[in-house]
């Protein structure tokens, strides 16, 4: 799939991106609290990582969108990604009246009292678990809810991929920060 | 400015307090593979003969007797392999075709007549096998046939790629006999949409395998196939992705994408820039018998994070009392480890590099983190877990209660 090249050239941009968001910062002082600071790098990195997207994938359009809605957050999108997004609208409705859908189809087969063969019931049981754990996973998977179950899986696959560069490259960012702090204060 | 000791731990406390949940999370769903790989199995043999004269006859009629048969064998094969060639492809047509070769060879082998009849079945669909039900196949295979056969399937399957009915069947065929076919018949009425996966539900009646007439029935079939590939493909992704079947998939895939996130936002709330410290669970503990310049995030608990909560929470007991923020942890089922012995112990056994901070060298009680990057949060529970059981006898801090911390 990803080869080396494109793996490391991904991690180098997410870097880039990610540092442009954290200069915004820098009037980070004693005051700002824990959680203050690490929503700011969180949402840097997960613009950052959403941007190396390009606007391809749903998921970084939906991660953007999302950050968008907050005004504060404006200046910090148009920096890393260098073009404004829009406000999504938000598909509340649609979401709705799909559940709507699903729980009366649901009711009506119980009453119905549908066949009670033991295969057939097992299928069903597994029938419900893909479909309790797919709900889960759109919910996980950003602007996951509107997705049918294959570019979901494609989605998923894509995220994978661009959380794992975040992980890796923030994960190294850490230490080399924690070699600098203690080098310089021993 | 506060000692430098405190540094990392903040991005480690997160991870171990994670990392147990997330180990019981999959260790529940590990079982489940087992029993549901089991069911598979058995719908496969069950779904074996029912399926296997649903093919294409170039007639259109069931055979009465074997003995028609015999005399139709070649003829059928002949056609079947021109049915196969339009209708699926040369891999499916190759395999036919050898198996034609073969069952001449093992007419040989004092097999009954009706063998050569019996072939049709082979060419069962099943498209989406799993190598799963090869092995088990294979394995019945060493129990009833010389090993040349043997040998010969795993040629198949290896060049072919997805035939592991077609051995099978070959099997079959020879444990049935002649009287089997006509049985055969009857199963077929309730034949298979065929190329299911596990947990298909194979009932609706239909009268041929390799063209589904119903446009539905087609475009469920490619969406099936489409579905399947992706999920082979994140099944390389995700570690511990070795489920056959899409429910325990999932499963592993939602446990990663959670543990992929919580490691983000661990990793967030590092220092970075070299601002000031700052972890809700500050480290140096020894130092200061017993508390630590936490005093600055207490206030936070605003997020609805249960994580960040949990943080707290420990953060705020370990100021009073340190046994009490043991037993808090020992609740959830979390335990405190020297992040050098944790940081060992999770560099030796994973084998990807080890890349969260490795904070002080002193031996402070932390909690743990796991190595960070692409690990499976069972294998990091594990190292948690028998690190636990390191940790007691491990050099240790002052702590009172440090012989209650017991596994988790």
């Amino acid at each position: 799939m990803k080869s080396r090249m494109q793996n490391s050239s991904l991690k180098q941009e997410f870097l880039k991106n990610w540092i442009k968001g954290l200069q915004l910062h820098a009037n980070f002082n004693k005051n700002t609290t824990i959680l203050e600071r690490r929503k700011a790098i969180k949402l840097s990195a997960d613009i950052a990582i959403a941007s190396t997207r390009n606007s391809t994938t749903r998921w970084s359009r939906a991660l953007i969108a999302d950050a968008s809605r907050d005004e504060s957050n404006k200046t910090l999108i148009e920096k890393i990604s260098g073009r404004d997004v829009p406000h999504k609208a938000s598909f509340g409705l649609i979401r709705c009246s799909k559940k709507i859908l699903k729980r009366s189809r649901v009711a009506r087969e119980v009453r119905a009292k549908k066949a009670v063969s033991p295969s057939v019931v097992a299928s069903l049981i597994a029938k419900k678990l893909v479909k309790s754990r797919t709900r889960v996973l759109k919910r996980l998977v950003p602007g996951g809810e509107d997705m049918d179950e294959i570019s979901l899986i494609k989605e998923t696959i894509d995220y994978i991929v661009s959380l794992r560069v975040q992980v890796d490259v923030m994960g190294r960012m850490a230490k080399a920060a924690d070699r600098l702090i203690r080098s310089t204060s021993l | 400015m506060q000692p430098t000791s405190g540094e990392l731990p903040e991005m480690n406390n997160l991870n171990p307090l994670v990392s147990l949940h997330d180990s019981q999370m999959s260790k529940s769903s590990h079982f489940d593979p087992t029993s549901s790989h089991d069911d598979f199995l058995d719908q496969m043999f069950s779904s074996v003969p029912s399926s296997a004269s649903s093919f294409p006859w170039p007639e259109d009629h069931a055979p009465p007797q074997p003995c028609h048969l015999e005399d139709q064998s070649t003829a059928l094969l002949a056609s079947k392999l021109r049915q196969q060639q339009i209708s699926n492809g040369a891999a499916k047509a190759l395999l036919l075709q050898h198996e034609l070769m073969l069952s001449r060879g093992l007419a040989v082998n004092d097999l009954r007549s009706p063998s050569g009849a019996d072939i049709e079945f082979l060419n069962v669909p099943h498209a989406d096998q799993d190598d799963v039900v090869d092995g088990s196949y294979y394995k019945s295979a060493n129990l009833d046939h010389e090993a040349s056969v043997k040998a010969l399937f795993n040629g198949f399957t290896g060049s072919i790629g997805h035939s592991s009915n077609q051995p099978q069947h070959l099997l079959h065929s020879q444990k049935f006999g002649g009287p089997a076919v006509p049985e055969m018949n009857q199963p077929a009425a309730s034949g298979t949409s065929g190329g299911g996966t596990a947990g298909q539900p194979k009932q609706r009646v239909r009268a041929r395998r390799g063209q589904a007439t119903d446009p539905h029935s087609i475009a469920e079939r490619l969406r099936r196939e489409r579905i399947a590939e992706r999920m082979k493909s994140l099944q390389e992704l995700v570690p511990n992705a070795n489920k056959t079947d899409k429910a325990s998939m999932l499963d592993e895939i939602i446990d990663y994408v959670k543990f992929l996130q919580l490691q983000v936002k661990v990793l967030s709330m590092s220092r970075l820039g070299g601002a000031a410290a700052v972890s809700p669970l500050v480290p140096d503990i020894s130092s200061e018998g017993g508390r630590n310049g936490n005093g600055t995030q207490t206030a936070s608990s605003s997020n609805n994070d249960g994580m960040t909560v949990t943080e707290h929470q420990v953060a705020k007991l370990m100021e009073e009392d340190m046994g009490s923020a043991m037993q808090y942890l020992q609740g959830k089922g979390l335990c405190l480890m020297p992040i050098s012995l944790a940081t060992a112990i999770s560099t030796t056994t994973c084998r990807t590099r080890s890349h969260h901070p490795l904070a002080s060298a002193s031996n402070n009680p932390l909690l743990n983190s796991e190595a960070a990057g692409p690990t499976s949060p069972s294998i990091s529970a594990l190292t948690v877990q028998s690190a636990t059981i390191a940790a007691n006898g491990g050099g240790e801090t002052s702590l009172k209660d440090v012989n209650s911390v017991s596994k988790p």
